[in-house]
């Protein structure tokens, strides 16, 4: 899912005209004062954690896509 | 407002304004609170001033650098996005992307002289003092601008392709080169006649240049693939993808040609590249989700626009060659650890969403910004 942070501003607004360009319709949740992206130490966007059934990190970062797919093939025991 | 140096980094403490430390070959000097979203910097070498634009405030931030603090605030069209300073005329050009237009300051007067339009959502510029020209990427208009800096008049208007922001000039080979980020190309052009002269297949999100005229090479990044491709100007081929940090987004040369600064959106740094030997000597922390980036020629120092924290950094490149260790990314701490709990607000539905609702899912967090 995607967690909005860091607009400086409303972030409703800015979040329709984001899903609205790309077409997004998944879930999102707003952390407009990035206090959970804080708490993990997210210093810059894209930032993807891969959390597994049971609650544990098994991914941070993997802004590149080929990162990415090898976090999700790890998760998934691939 | 004053310069802050409150950062997460427990190395770096609460209310400090200078960081020094041996083992780190680099300094941070300051972290400038500025506008919202600042993505472009230039600056005022004579003044000792910076130019910073602000695109989610609709103004350019003025900072002292000498006080680092602000002196000005500036509005301009709507987004600027890009800017730049000619030190001829000591005007400022923002490129104003929701306007449509170059909006056109006084360095002197920090008034606005006028502005000028320009093709669909400008989001990068570049001004060459010799030719004095400043060429404009047009993104929506998949064109690019032109324009007399003197005159202030718009001497040509280029086809480009779509997402043109980023512009790069070869003197040596009298080229302009166009960065295009959605189509992840490059147009290659006379400097002259405008005519196109080649084209370039990129990496995914092709958003900034930096070009070393005396290897015959350009450094181009390409932010979603992770890259920098390295283009030999002469063949006009890409040589090599150089990888760095986290989503980079911003370049630009350093006064010694030895070395190049990338900001990387995704990880809060800037890396610094070899020109000669590609590899990454170090990685610099500044704010959170920095872009623009620029070298203050007075004293060499790295400034840089961080969207996310909404400041401009000031850091200093401490390494006189490349160090004999390369450079190691340090991972999270939180791998291997339950993730904290939380509660947040579903945009879609305004309830409290928590880390319940996903009990025993895999599941990913996507932390990302609109800008």
């Amino acid at each position: 899912m995607l967690v909005d942070i860091w607009e400086g501003t409303e972030p409703r607004p800015e979040v329709e005209r984001f899903c609205d360009m790309w077409g997004i319709k998944g879930p999102i949740l707003l952390d407009p004062g990035g206090e959970l992206a804080t708490t993990l130490g997210v210093r810059g966007v894209p930032t993807n954690v891969v959390v597994d059934s049971d609650g544990t990190i098994r991914a941070f970062g993997a802004a590149r896509l080929d990162e990415l797919e090898q976090a999700i093939d790890s998760l998934y025991g691939r | 407002m004053a310069a802050i140096g409150e950062r997460d980094d427990p190395a770096f403490p609460v209310g400090a304004v200078c960081r020094i430390d041996s083992r780190a070959p680099w300094r941070q000097v300051a972290e400038i609170p500025v506008g919202l979203d600042p993505e472009g910097i230039a600056v005022d070498v004579a003044r000792r001033r910076a130019f910073v634009a602000c695109s989610r405030s609709d103004f350019v931030s003025v900072v002292d650098l000498d006080s680092h603090e602000v002196v000005a605030e500036i509005a301009t069209g709507a987004e600027p996005i890009d800017i730049g300073l000619d030190e001829q005329t000591g005007r400022v050009f923002t490129a104003d992307a929701h306007s449509d237009q170059v909006t056109i300051i006084d360095s002197a007067t920090l008034e606005v002289e006028t502005a000028l339009p320009v093709g669909g959502y400008p989001s990068g510029l570049t001004h060459v003092p010799e030719y004095r020209r400043l060429y404009v990427g047009n993104s929506l208009g998949s064109t690019m601008s032109v324009i007399d800096l003197d005159t202030l008049e718009t001497v040509a208007t280029v086809d480009a392709e779509p997402g043109a922001g980023a512009i790069g000039v070869d003197s040596t080979r009298r080229l302009v080169v166009c960065v295009n980020f959605v189509a992840a190309s490059a147009n290659f052009y006379d400097v002259d006649s405008f005519e196109e002269i080649a084209r370039l297949e990129l990496g995914t999100g092709t958003c900034a240049i930096g070009i070393v005229p005396e290897r015959g090479e350009a450094f181009i990044v390409n932010s979603i693939a992770g890259t920098v491709s390295r283009v030999d100007l002469e063949s006009i081929e890409v040589v090599e993808e150089i990888r760095t940090g986290q989503a980079p987004v911003g370049l630009t040369v350093a006064p010694a040609h030895d070395r190049i600064y990338v900001t990387n959106r995704g990880a809060g740094t800037v890396s610094v590249l070899g020109v000669a030997d590609r590899c990454e000597w170090s990685q610099i922390p500044v704010g959170n989700g920095p872009g623009g980036v620029v070298v203050d020629p007075h004293d060499g120092r790295i400034l840089v626009a961080n969207a996310g924290s909404q400041t401009m950094s000031i850091v200093e490149d401490l390494l006189a060659a490349k160090p004999p260790a390369p450079v190691v990314e340090e991972s999270s701490p939180w791998l291997g650890n339950r993730l904290p709990a939380f509660a947040l607000e579903d945009y879609w539905t305004g309830e409290r969403r928590t880390n319940h609702d996903w009990a025993e899912k895999k599941y990913i967090l996507n932390f990302f910004a609109s800008w």
